[in-house]
């Protein structure tokens, strides 16, 4: 058995509903086939509260023992670096969080949140956020750049907002069984994020042609006008639908990229940034000097059903 | 008289709340309500391009990101006079019913049922049955919460792409219209829960329960074999043999700004349960008039100015202060001059369900009523939600998107009712991006502090009077507070002088 103490800091409780979503496995499924001891989750935790403050202080200490610690949220740490825009019985979250980490075998940064500091992180940063081990793209956030957990890994980043939920389930599934876990450069485990949304988006034809949306609401691509960061982001979304039965690019939703530590970007979010008429960001490892060309040829190629917006999605 | 500090937290709820209550010989005398945590949403969206909104707001809470998104989008087709079309409207809708379908039955059996499972009453008659149904991660009822949510909030995904935290509303309408295919996985998903609502939460075909209007035929209907075997009879029987239906009625007037848009209509203010301000002096309902809402911060930790102020006029400047008399994160929003509750009792009272009003009318809405709206709220969503979906399966070639004609500075505003209650987001664009934005949650009215003249907030309120037997192990505070469905992680502190009690409940 290992154990799990979920905490919460400056969060909005997406990544917990979320993983309430999972279905393979199911959170539920993590305790009761997993190997896995819940020691206390916030919204779903039955005991009083001074089961929570005694596990705090007992893990604190080291007698009780933490396998895995999830921290979900934005570390809060205004004012002036105390931390106390989000205080728990007048000590900072931010304390909590560290004490915690400094016992914790590993630590799972669940959300971007809580990976790379999120949406309350986005200029002008009014509760100055950060995430666990990074700060959005810079490394070292409230836990230095070459921290490691007891397990020598780093802190693992299940980047998105919010996470997805299999990312989340089967990460914690492998950790029980202490299979290993490929990181990427951004500490996020390779298996959920070396593909990107824009693979199995149903709009891909429309995108493959050069046929795009100039408005929300229709059916092509909207990587060229409407700001979809999917063929820029790593993320299961698209190959491992929610709850099991769409994407936000498929429901013609741009994909915000948020499982990136860029997240939010401060540019409008429903626009492509332009240089003359290509797209500032270009998909992954595609070269600017043959773009337009091929999306020239393209357009000019594509069959009728697809130019006249045909296809369903 | 015994003074004694205690200090309280709970789990099971959304966020951080702390809450400081007097208490004599064993009665709360007076409590105030304490967020203590700060991420200043209104000053990240300032200088954004106004349909960023849409992908900042859901992100203020993960279990009713839906909400947030329709005040955002009805707030921006406000300022730029966009009309959604119908089809829209009826997308809208749905997505919102299944979201609140998720957090009602969420609310009830993982948040608040959990309370009864405490070993303090584990010599009630009760106990077992509610152990059997309602212990968390093993009760029967628990686990087929976990699973009936997570099939319902599809629905959301099946338009939206994903639930929690999508952007499928924008001014204009929504992202994918309906087609057969949505159309017929969404009803397969109601169905399923629908039937499990029917068999196991009220003992009763959904047209039968929602016919029910009289407090006396429903005290009939708790002895009744159905109802009393099913979770909400088991619920409100074990609720009511606590004196819970007496306790807590806290605010009496209450705000709603009525239930789910009317599609047929172009009104943006026409809904299909009405809005409204209940007034619980007199017993009447005067139409909405958003002006008459404004938020004070003379108790919180926000740069002071006098009196209330609109949202249009607000602002959100954090100036933190601890050990004064000032105490939370938390504005104090009053309508008018009046403290005011909201939530599934207000919706519903105000919305005109008989059954509800004959209760309130004969028992007053304590902490039982607050809960037993919510379960039966859930009714009015499915049959709704089905409706939404039978309308647009009516008229599959409507429109779902048309696009603002123009996207010029202006003012605008969202009121729905999310899950919570009133739900209300203010803007005002200029020069093409968001110069003020102003969010007024549900929980911010329950959970309000203190406002200028010293009134104190409904949840202030609804602890008064309150009796905790047994300052170690206060369980009625937790009955109480999640009763209201908050929005927070509470702490409740409870101050003054006299014995020194730390407590953790
Ligand atoms: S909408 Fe986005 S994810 Fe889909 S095909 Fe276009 S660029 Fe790719």
């Amino acid at each position: 058995m290992k154990t799990l103490f979920w905490l919460q800091t400056g969060a909005c409780g997406g990544d917990s509903l979320a993983i309430l979503s999972a279905e393979a496995p199911s959170f539920e499924q993590l305790f009761a086939s997993c190997g896995i001891e819940l020691l206390w989750h916030p919204s779903l935790s039955h005991a009083p509260m001074k089961r929570f403050d005694a596990l705090i202080e007992n893990i604190a200490s080291g007698a009780q023992k933490l396998d895995i610690l999830c921290v979900e949220g934005s570390v809060v740490t205004a004012p002036r670096g105390t931390g106390l825009y989000d205080s728990y019985r007048g000590r900072a979250r931010m304390e909590i969080t560290r004490a915690l980490a400094r016992r914790a075998n590993i630590v799972v940064a669940m959300g971007t949140c809580a990976s790379f500091g999120g949406v309350h992180a986005a200029s002008p940063n009014p509760a100055d956020c950060i995430g666990l081990q990074f700060d959005r793209e810079t490394p070292g956030g409230l836990l230095p750049a070459d921290w490691r957990a007891g397990s020598g890994l780093p802190v693992i980043n299940i980047a998105g907002c919010p996470a997805h939920p299999h990312a989340m389930t089967q990460t914690l599934e492998a950790i029980a069984q202490d299979l290993p876990l490929a990181l990427d450069p951004l500490n996020r485990p390779s298996a959920f994020f070396s593909t990107l949304a824009h693979q199995g988006c149903t709009r891909n034809e429309y995108h493959e042609y050069d046929i795009e949306d100039l408005e929300l609401g229709g059916r092509a691509c909207l990587f060229y006008n409407l700001g979809c960061q999917g063929p820029l982001t790593q993320a299961v979304c698209n190959s491992d639908l929610w709850n099991g039965v769409n994407s936000k690019t498929r429901a013609g939703v741009p994909c915000f990229g948020c499982t990136a530590p860029n997240f939010p970007r401060e540019t409008d979010l429903f626009a492509t940034a332009k240089i003359g008429d290509i797209p500032l960001r270009l998909p992954v490892g595609v070269e600017r000097a043959r773009y337009m060309a091929y999306k020239n040829l393209a357009r000019a190629a594509a069959p009728a059903r697809v130019r006249n917006k045909k296809m369903d999605v | 008289m015994a003074r004694v500090e205690l200090n309280v937290s709970l789990n099971r709820v959304e966020g951080d709340l702390e809450l400081a209550v007097t208490l004599d010989d064993g009665v709360v005398a007076e409590a105030r309500t304490i967020g203590t945590m700060y991420r200043g949403f209104e000053q990240i969206l300032i200088g954004r391009a106004p349909r960023d909104a849409l992908v900042i707001t859901p992100r203020v809470c993960g279990i009713c990101g839906t909400a947030h998104l329709y005040s955002s989008a009805l707030a921006l087709e406000r300022a730029w006079g966009a009309v959604p079309p119908p089809n829209a409207t009826r997308i809208r809708n749905l997505c919102l019913m299944a979201e609140g379908i998720q957090n009602d039955l969420r609310q009830t059996f993982l948040f608040f049922t959990p309370d009864f499972c405490n070993p303090r009453y584990a010599a009630e008659p009760w106990f077992d049955e509610m152990m059997a149904a309602f212990e968390p991660f093993r009760g029967a009822i628990y686990l087929e919460t976990l699973a009936v949510t997570r099939k319902v909030v599809q629905i959301v995904a099946h338009f939206g792409g994903q639930w929690p935290h999508s952007s499928y509303m924008a001014p204009g309408g929504v992202t994918l219209p309906a087609d057969l295919r949505r159309i017929s996985a969404c009803r397969a998903v109601l169905d399923d829960a629908q039937r499990w609502y029917e068999q196991r939460i009220i003992g009763a075909p959904l047209e039968r329960w929602l016919a029910l209007d009289k407090a006396e035929d429903y005290f009939a209907w708790l002895d009744a074999p159905a109802h009393a075997a099913s979770a909400l009879g088991m619920l409100s029987r074990c609720v009511r043999a606590l004196g819970l239906h007496r306790s807590a009625a806290g605010a009496k007037h209450m705000l709603s700004y009525g239930a789910w848009r009317d599609p047929a209509t172009t009104d943006a203010d026409a809904t299909l349960l009405a809005s409204g301000f209940y007034d619980g002096e007199t017993g009447a309902i005067a139409p909405l008039d958003q002006t008459q809402i404004n938020e004070h911060v003379r108790h919180s930790w926000f740069r002071h100015y006098e009196g209330g102020r609109h949202p249009w006029n607000g602002e959100t400047i954090p100036n933190y202060e601890p050990g004064g008399d000032r105490y939370t994160w938390s504005k104090a929003p009053r309508y008018g001059d009046k403290v005011v509750q909201t939530g599934p009792l207000a919706e519903l009272l105000i919305g005109g369900d008989p059954l509800i009003a004959s209760l309130n009318a004969l028992e007053g809405g304590g902490a039982w009523l607050r809960q037993f709206a919510r379960a039966r709220r859930i009714a009015h969503e499915f049959l709704h939600a089905r409706r939404m979906l039978d309308q647009l399966a009516a008229d599959l070639s409507g429109e779902h998107f048309i696009p603002p004609a123009n996207e010029a500075d202006g003012d605008g505003y969202g009121l729905i009712m999310a899950a919570r209650g009133a739900l209300g987001h203010w803007i005002k664009i200029k020069d093409g991006v968001i110069e003020k934005y102003q969010i007024v949650t549900p929980t911010a009215w329950n959970a309000s502090p203190r406002d200028s003249a010293g009134q104190p907030g409904h949840w202030e309120q609804s602890l008064v009077g309150v009796e905790v037997r047994d300052p170690d192990d206060p369980v009625e505070i937790g009955h109480i507070i999640r009763s209201h469905d908050p929005c927070l992680v509470c702490t409740v502190h409870m101050l003054d002088t006299g014995r020194k009690v730390h407590f953790n409940a």
